[in-house]
């Protein structure tokens, strides 16, 4: 018997060998783990690869990992007995969440930036940027890894935190709700990280954002902290009121939006400087401004609601928010539009071969081409449709109501057309001192953004001298003419006392007329920009999208031959 | 990509690159052709490396353009990216990556996937002879080995340009011997490779043609032969008489286009003013003037010759 086993044995040994079920399922797995590495970002792969590999990812998970035990240790010591009726949740799960917090508020997003600047300190971005991926990718990569190095923190300290739900005094929702929070937190930290990362070359100036960078992380830490402590300890978030649903799909809506900008910045910053980097940018803002326009309605339709059940008026409700709405608008399109006017207002001819070509793309999307001209013209109208709308409210819900139209509803109109004349009137003037100086030299975008914001402080600077230098407007405390430049003593003061303070309709008559005037100076550049048209590209790109065209028409099957073949048949 | 026979590989139109004041390329033109290998010369602060960085779209020309295959560096450079491998003269190293994984990375950003990205990292492991050290970390390597990782790396995604700079910079000689060989094995490829270097010798001996760069301004520009005829106003001419040379001596101190005239057992060395055909009729007057010329021999021109007579040395 043993001699018939060793036989069988031998001959097995001697056999082609099958690999088992195991290694098979092995081999199945590895091919499926390469398979789905081919499709992520080559950024995310190589930087796992480093982390995994690197002293300071190693050492920075053990001090979590041990941090951790610490909590753990220290905490059951002190809550001593009690540990087996009383409610410790809280207490050890802000202890945990300050672990958590610390990696991800401080140490993720700054990572990201390292990684970013280290790029260019080693050398490596320009061995990076001439291979096919683009800015849009290489940001998403080193976000992705940042999430990456995210989880793993995460996974060390995620333990601990449902031991926090075994000690009762906790629920699930409002663990869940403060995870999320650490981690869109920590995603948005590192891309706002990333976007610094962008934003110089000079090395003093990144050494002074990187100071700048540690401090808002730190401040975002301690911000995490006391959020965290205050759901826990002081106002425990109302999970079963619609209104914190409603709030958090806001905030959700204000983070993705506000997300994609920062995104499509950081991108541009990077992009080679003949591709087009405001298009993208300027979508994202109409889309937050969409946005931020329906969540408004929604409000106003809520409110109405609310008034047709309960039976009392909210209409000053809705002025107020809609000047507090408008303030928010205002300062949005006032630096956006200060940054679209210090673009570069010659195109190139990549740009030019993407322009919009028919009837209505020229029509409708002609404010999204790059150039300072349609940059006014784009950050005007935005803030034009926004006073439409939030006035076309007003007025909508006054008249439903069947209301007089009140003080306050007289005030939000004369704010939204006066803030309307502030921003054509100095986004314009700023345009127009821009173009003026690009005669004699090269305007970087700093430059022109400092322009704008010299022109500001000109503006609120100049009338609050002669306010000062003035005493009867001191000791009386009045608005006068003299301050119409400021626009924040004069919208301040609208708001705080009303039209008549202000003379509000000279003010809103004459800020009006500036608007409209610099509309008028701004009309000529800024149609010869809108009236662009798109250029042929060069017969060798036509060749070769040809060729990529043919290249994918190659038949598949023996059908798509046949069915090659009789259109060759027709079309010799 | 296969490059197009009927297409210069690289074009270099008007190219201008200002830095504030300073002009780093002026008007610079050129062209190179599919499987030739054209050496970029010229002293430090000539506007090789600015040049280079344009066609590897690391940067844009302030006026011109550059094509590769066809394509603008500036209006395109996604598709030149795509035909093109650049070398600086610089190692970009990345922490905590070893050999393999830092081609894998490159293969991988320039679109390489499964099969395809594995045989593209196999082939230039081979090509460059750094099959022996894939899990090597790359901080540990030799500045030779380095210098072939870069190679590799340039090769990674099979572009049909080269740009190499300084690509030969602090390598044993060995180590040159072998890169001389791999850049002529590209070459022969059908692939067209713009190299500068300032170890001309090696430059002679691998290029088809040169172009010698100064104040970012194209000098000269054709094969070696080409640029030393058209250089040749002065050569260096050695010549030997039977019997006694005082003759000679004296026959050479009478004439204007002869100068620096020293004589070593029986041989003269002299300058001559005057290329080729002068030299033939210096020769026929020496014959003529009864002298039994047993050797006459003009001194061919180095590379560093001819890069030492078309240069004058200036930086910016």
């Amino acid at each position: 018997m043993s001699d018939i086993a060793a036989n069988v044995a031998a001959e097995s040994a001697h056999a082609p060998s099958e690999p088992s079920w195991q290694a098979r399922a092995l081999a199945r797995l590895e091919d499926g783990l390469a398979a789905l590495t081919d499709r992520a970002n080559p950024i995310l792969v190589k930087e796992t690869r480093q982390a995994l590999k690197s002293r300071q990812f190693i050492v920075s998970f053990l001090v979590v990992l041990v941090g951790c035990w610490i909590v753990t240790l220290a905490g059951v010591a002190v809550i001593g007995p009690e540990i087996y009726f009383g409610a410790a949740g809280p207490e050890m799960l802000l202890a945990y969440y300050c672990v958590l917090a610390a990696p991800l508020a401080v140490i993720v997003p700054y990572s990201a930036y390292r990684s970013l600047a280290a790029e260019k300190e080693e050398n490596t971005y320009d061995l990076l940027s001439i291979t096919t991926l683009g800015s849009r990718q290489i940001v998403t990569g080193k976000l992705c890894s940042a999430a990456a190095q995210m989880f793993v923190y995460f996974s060390a300290v995620a333990p601990c935190i449902v031991f926090t739900l075994l000690l009762r005094g906790v629920d699930a929702m409002t663990v869940a709700a403060l995870l999320v929070l650490a981690v869109a937190g920590s995603l948005a930290l590192s891309m706002a990280a990333l976007l610094v990362g962008t934003l110089s070359q000079v090395r003093y100036t990144q050494a002074v954002l990187s100071v700048a960078l540690v401090m808002s992380l730190l401040g975002a830490f301690w911000g995490a902290v006391v959020i965290a402590y205050v759901c826990l300890f002081e106002e425990p978030i109302p999970f079963g009121d619609p209104e914190t649903w409603l709030v958090s799909l806001l905030l959700l809506t204000l983070y993705v939006t506000t997300f994609g900008l920062f995104h499509a910045a950081a991108s541009a910053r990077i992009a080679f400087p003949s591709e087009n980097r405001s298009t993208p940018l300027r979508w994202w803002m109409t889309v937050q401004q969409a946005c931020f326009v329906a969540w408004f309605a929604g409000l106003v339709a809520y409110m109405a609601a609310m008034m047709a059940v309960q039976g009392f008026s909210l209409i000053n409700d809705l002025s107020e928010m809609l000047m507090a709405v408008g303030v928010v608008g205002l300062l949005y399109w006032y630096v956006m539009g200060t940054l679209m006017t210090s673009e570069w207002p010659h195109l190139s001819r990549r740009v030019q071969r993407s322009l919009p070509q028919s009837t209505a793309g020229r029509m409708f999307l002609s404010l999204f081409n790059p150039g300072p001209g349609a940059g006014y013209l784009f950050a005007v109208s935005n803030f034009s449709m926004m006073c439409i709308c939030s006035v076309a409210m007003l007025i909508a819900l006054t008249t439903w109501y069947g209301g007089t139209w009140g003080s306050r509803q007289e005030t939000s109109l004369y704010f939204f057309v006066i803030s309307w004349g502030y921003l054509a009137g100095f986004l314009g003037a700023g345009r127009l001192l821009i173009s003026l100086f690009r005669r004699f030299a090269f305007v970087p975008l700093a430059a022109g953004f400092l322009t704008h914001f010299i022109l500001l402080l000109a503006g609120i600077g100049i009338p609050l001298v002669i306010y000062l230098m003035s005493p009867s407007s001191r000791y009386f405390n009045t608005y006068s003419l003299s301050q119409i430049t400021n626009p924040m003593i004069t919208l301040v003061t609208l708001v705080d006392d009303g039209p008549d303070a202000i003379d509000a309709l000279t003010v809103s008559a004459l800020t009006t007329a500036a608007g409209v005037v610099m509309l008028l100076l701004n009309a000529r550049s800024v149609a010869a920009e809108l009236h662009r048209q798109r250029t042929p590209a060069p017969i060798r790109v036509i060749e070769e999208d040809a060729e990529a065209q043919q290249e994918i028409r190659k038949p598949q099957s023996p059908w798509d031959e046949d069915e090659a073949a009789a259109s060759a048949a027709v079309d010799p | 990509m296969v490059l197009s026979p009927r297409r210069p590989a690289v074009q270099v139109d008007r190219l201008h690159r200002y830095f504030g004041t300073t002009k780093a390329v002026q008007d610079l033109s050129f062209e190179v052709y599919p499987g030739e290998v054209f050496g970029y010369i010229g002293p430090n602060g000539a506007g090789k490396t600015t040049s280079m960085r344009i066609l590897a779209t690391l940067d844009e020309p302030t006026y011109g353009d550059a094509m590769v295959d066809g394509f603008s560096v500036v209006d395109d450079p996604d598709r030149v990216r795509k035909r093109l491998g650049f070398m600086p003269d610089y190692f970009g190293a990345y922490q905590n990556v070893n050999v393999r994984e830092y081609l894998d990375f490159f293969a991988r950003a320039y679109g390489l996937s499964g099969m395809e990205r594995t045989r593209a990292i196999d082939r230039v492991m081979e090509f460059t002879l750094l099959d022996r050290l894939a899990l090597k970390p790359i901080d540990g390597l030799s500045k030779g080995m380095k210098q072939r990782l870069c190679l590799g790396r340039t090769m990674i995604h099979d572009p049909s340009v080269l740009i190499l700079d300084e690509p030969a910079a602090g390598l044993d000689p060995r180590a040159r011997i072998e890169l001389r060989e791999m850049i002529a094995a590209v070459a022969a490829a059908g692939k067209a490779v713009l190299i500068s270097s300032h170890i001309l010798t090696e430059l002679a001996e691998i290029c088809h043609r040169v172009g010698i760069i100064e104040q970012g301004q194209l000098l000269a520009v054709g094969t070696v032969d080409e640029i030393s005829a058209s250089a040749e106003t002065i050569s260096r001419v050695r010549v030997r008489v039977l019997g006694d040379p005082s003759g000679l001596r004296s026959w050479f101190a009478a004439r204007g286009d002869v100068r620096d005239l020293e004589e070593s057992e029986g041989r003269f060395t002299l300058t001559h003013e005057g290329g080729p055909e002068e030299q033939a009729a210096l020769l026929r007057q020496i014959v003529s003037a009864g002298f039994a010329v047993i050797e006459f021999a003009s001194k061919t021109k180095s590379l560093e010759d001819v890069f030492l007579h078309v240069t004058e040395g200036r930086v910016q």
